[in-house]
């Protein structure tokens, strides 16, 4: 095989993971959210554009180090998680169009205002991570793989969370009967607000990282949930399971298939694929009867 | 009395579900509360434990006046409701859903040790410990719901037609739970449309119709009353 | 139940009463905008909202199915760029053209929704969603007929005259006749059915072949009605461009719809006209007025759950207990 072909399948590979694990700390957040709230948070992605900017600009017109930038964007983010828990999705329990609508205020409200102040020229984040790791022919940035190594970590993280505390199991038995968990005198509120902060802060994180991986724009926002709304679909949404099957497929095709096609032909491709298997699966590959 | 409720009335939209009912539980007793479909049994039960504001008139229980209180308060102060249809958490363990009914409790050993109790009362439970709650029995999972309400540590134990699907050989299993329940000290509020099962556990007794209470008294009454015979034939 | 009824027929004559006249004042009040609006700019709103009235009634129509439509847009951009080219380029009169792109919208909105009528909710709309965005694609892929990215211009005109006057009034009373239409269909038995579909996702899926006959029918008659709005939107506008029909406008119209007032016909007439118009008269603000929207969507969500529709209904509540307080001093 000739060089170039190896190092472009390399190259693909590690773009391929670290895209789906941040595509997919995006659709876990929203999938907890509509698990345990029964919420379609439309305004997630915007969400994940406030993370980037805030690191963004800690980290270059404030100028402290990106990692302290990095925390200061999930902390503010995270406490916004309760304030939208409290105030738009509490009022709003059940209600599917409101939800929208007001979500689509959020969007407005934030992508224009980012979209005023910002100057128009290209923003990206400083590098988080200097360095390139060179194997034999291959070289690789360190940036990618300790951004790879993020994604994975949190993910394991998160899992771990749901699944082995007393939190995490609270956080299921909310998911799968409301009624049944308020009786056992769990805090329901409670628990979504975590739910809301775990989200917000996950959403967050991939956006600080990926304002350094890509570049910064106020409508990233708008893209990326278009990729979480084609995992959840594929996956079958409220499924974890899914998510992490299909965060890995999305990721993948969004990494090789611009290697032969352009964006709009990329992204046609894509919808056409998941209109397909819906067809034949109209749960989603790992979907079950759920609230939706 | 650990409870008295005081005419309450209640309103689901402009529909009126409870008029006016007056309950009261002796500390320690076993009081049923029967009645017809849609005669406002569950509501009262909903109203006690939160579920539900009432529109009017008081709930006290054991000398505090809790109606207006938080669910998650409630079942602190020691009303565990167990609902129609059980509600168990289908996809999770039957170990998973005990240790839910704990939820408020802190004393991870005390918690350790109920448990076990509870597997030794209910041996079956013990070996589908692991056995998500959603693939079990009809009355399996109606154990595991009784049981998940004693993880809480009840003083009042609200039972929402236990009998609810189960074989009349289950409904008979149902009664020596029940005493042995009441007997550990834990007083009962037992919703049934089983008049056969209420009779044989309770002392005292409530009927229900559309939203009145319409008999109230010793169970002694209720056995010879014509009104329950009439009600027993889904009247 | 019985007694919700029994009261809404005793007040229901004098309701008729009052709903004709008002009804017959706002209709009045519609035909002198021309006389009291000189200003072609402000003409040129109001003629929009009326193309923006039918996409949006339409679409309540097809939700009242509990499918949310949200290729919607990409349908009113399909009947646009159909209506367009054929009297462009295939060179038909810019009226046969017009309804010609109402039937291909019904066709494409019929073939798809034979198999996409085996999705429950949140599928449909996820899929339909990416279905509007694929198709807009296709549109700006076909760069010959349609001018791709760039869009169409000089497209044929309805009149041969610069005057906006003929267009309202040509636009208004093919809204009325479209809202007639929909509002028959809806107090019919197909709507009838349409909404028991729609409360069947809460009990069961199993009503079987019917579900999928009306769920397509939702989507036939929907889609007839947004290509026609498109076809009027092309042959007034004289220019089109794909950005116009992309996904922000398909939320957009469910805004209209549910601050509007999801359940009521006229949700969605009032919720355009007051949601379209009030922003452009803040357009001067330029890039402040998407906040002057979002203030009214929030605004309007937090205090009216039910849509604008609901404030009659609460001012007269209000208005009665106020009375009846005074009444009782
Ligand atoms: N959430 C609700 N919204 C509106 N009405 C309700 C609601 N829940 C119950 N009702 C009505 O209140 C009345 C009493 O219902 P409830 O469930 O308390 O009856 P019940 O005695 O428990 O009946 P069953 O034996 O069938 O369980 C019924 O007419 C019912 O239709
Ligand atoms: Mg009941």
């Amino acid at each position: 095989m000739a060089e170039s072909t190896i190092l472009l399948i390399v190259a693909t590979i590690v773009n391929a993971l670290v895209l789906s694990s941040m595509y997919i700390l995006l659709a876990l957040g929203f999938t907890f959210l509509f698990n345990i709230m029964g919420i379609l948070n439309f305004a997630h992605g915007v969400i994940y554009m406030i993370g980037a900017y805030i690191c963004f600009y800690m980290a270059t017109v404030v100028g402290i180090n990106q990692w302290l930038a990095l925390l200061i964007s999930v902390a503010v983010v995270g406490l916004f998680g309760i304030f939208m828990e409290r105030f738009i999705f509490r009022p709003f329990f059940g209600n599917i169009n409101s939800i929208i609508v007001v979500c689509i205020g959020l969007i407005t409200v934030l992508v224009n205002a980012v979209a005023i102040s910002q100057p128009y020229n290209v923003q990206v984040t400083p590098a988080f991570v200097q360095g390139i790791l060179k194997v034999g022919i291959v070289s690789l940035s360190w940036q990618r793989i300790v951004f790879f190594l993020i994604g994975v970590s949190l993910l394991i993280l998160v899992l771990l969370f749901i699944n082995k505390t007393k939190q995490g199991l609270q956080m299921r038995a909310v998911a799968q009967d409301l009624e049944g968990a308020i009786l056992q005198g769990i805090n329901v509120h409670f628990v979504s607000a975590l739910a809301c902060v775990i989200a917000c802060a996950l959403a967050a994180t991939a956006g600080s990282l990926m304002g350094s991986y890509l570049s910064l724009t106020p409508y990233m926002g708008n893209d990326i949930m278009i990729k979480v709304l084609e995992i959840l679909v594929l996956g079958g949404i409220g499924s974890i399971n899914g998510v992490l099957f299909a965060g890995l497929i999305v990721g993948t095709l969004d990494a090789v298939l611009p290697i032969w096609l352009s964006g709009t032909a990329t992204q046609a491709i894509m919808m056409l694929i998941i209109i397909v298997i819906l067809l034949f699966k109209p749960q989603g590959l790992f979907g079950k009867e759920v609230r939706a | 009395m650990i409870l008295s409720i005081k005419n309450i009335s209640l309103y689901y939209g402009k529909a009126m579900a409870l008029d006016n009912v007056s309950i009261e539980i002796e500390d320690g007793s076993v009081v049923t509360m029967i009645g017809a479909n849609g005669a406002g049994k569950s509501t009262v039960l909903r109203a006690l434990s939160g579920l539900v504001k009432i529109n009017s008139g008081e709930i006290w229980f054991s000398g505090k006046r809790i109606d207006g209180t938080s669910p998650t308060n409630i079942v602190k102060m020691g009303i565990v409701h167990v609902p129609e249809g059980r509600r168990l958490f289908p996809a999770l363990s039957v170990m998973s859903n005990l240790e839910l009914g704990a939820s408020l409790r802190k004393d991870k050993a005390g918690i350790k040790k109920d448990m076990n109790e509870i597997f030794e009362h209910f041996p079956r439970l013990l070996e589908r410990r692991n056995q998500s709650a959603g693939t079990l029995s009809g009355g399996e999972q109606q154990m595991v719901a009784i049981a998940r309400g004693l993880m809480a540590k009840p003083k009042l134990l609200l039972l929402d037609e236990p009998s609810l699907g189960l074989s009349p050989i289950m409904v008979d299993e149902l009664v020596p739970i029940i005493k042995n329940i009441n007997q550990t000290g834990v007083s009962v509020l037992l919703v049934e449309q089983n008049i056969g099962l209420a009779l044989r556990v309770a002392t005292k007794g409530y009927a229900l119709q559309v939203g009145k209470v319409v008999m109230q008294g010793d169970i002694e009454l209720f056995k010879s009353s014509d009104i329950v015979k009439r009600a027993y034939l889904g009247d | 139940m019985g007694s919700m009824i029994a009261a809404r027929d005793s007040s229901s004559r004098r309701k008729n009463y009052t709903q004709i006249i008002l009804y017959g004042i706002l209709i009045c009040f519609l035909l002198f905008i021309p006389l009291f609006f000189q200003s072609p700019y402000v003409l040129h709103l109001f003629i929009l909202t009326l193309v923006y009235i039918i996409a949006a009634a339409s679409m309540r129509f097809i939700m009242t199915s509990g499918q949310i439509p949200l290729a919607h847009a990409a349908f009113l951009g399909l009947g646009a760029y159909v209506s367009a080219v054929l009297s462009k380029h295939v060179g038909l009169s810019p009226w046969l053209s017009l309804f010609i792109a109402a039937f291909v919208a019904m066709g494409v909105g019929i073939f798809i929704s034979f198999p996409f009528a085996r999705l429950k909710a949140f599928y449909y709309a996820m899929v339909s969603l990416f279905f509007g965005v694929g198709l807009l694609q296709a549109i700006e892929s076909l760069g010959k007929l349609t001018g791709g990215l760039a869009g169409i211009t000089a497209i044929p005109t309805l009149f041969n005259t610069a005057s906006k006057v003929p267009y309202y009034y040509c636009f208004l009373a093919l809204t009325l006749v479209s809202l007639v239409i929909l509002y028959r269909f809806e107090v019919s038995r197909i709507g009838w059915n349409l909404k028991a579909i729609d409360q069947s996702y809460l009990v069961s899926s199993s009503v079987g072949i019917s579900e999928v006959k009306y769920r397509v029918l939702a989507v036939a008659i929907g889609c007839f009605f947004v290509g026609l709005a498109g076809g009027m939107y092309a042959n007034y506008n004289v220019t089109l461009s794909p950005s116009s029909f992309d996904s922000s406008v398909t939320l957009w119209m469910i805004i209209y719809v549910t601050i509007g007032g999801m359940n009521n016909f006229s949700g969605p007439i009032i919720g355009t006209a007051v949601l379209f118009l009030i922003p452009q008269y803040f357009s001067g603000l330029k890039q402040y007025a998407p906040f002057i929207s979002a203030a009214i969507l929030f605004l309007v969500i937090f205090m009216f759950r039910n849509g604008l529709v609901c404030i009659p209904g609460l001012l007269m509540a209000f208005y009665k207990r106020k009375k009846s307080t005074s009444k009782s001093r």
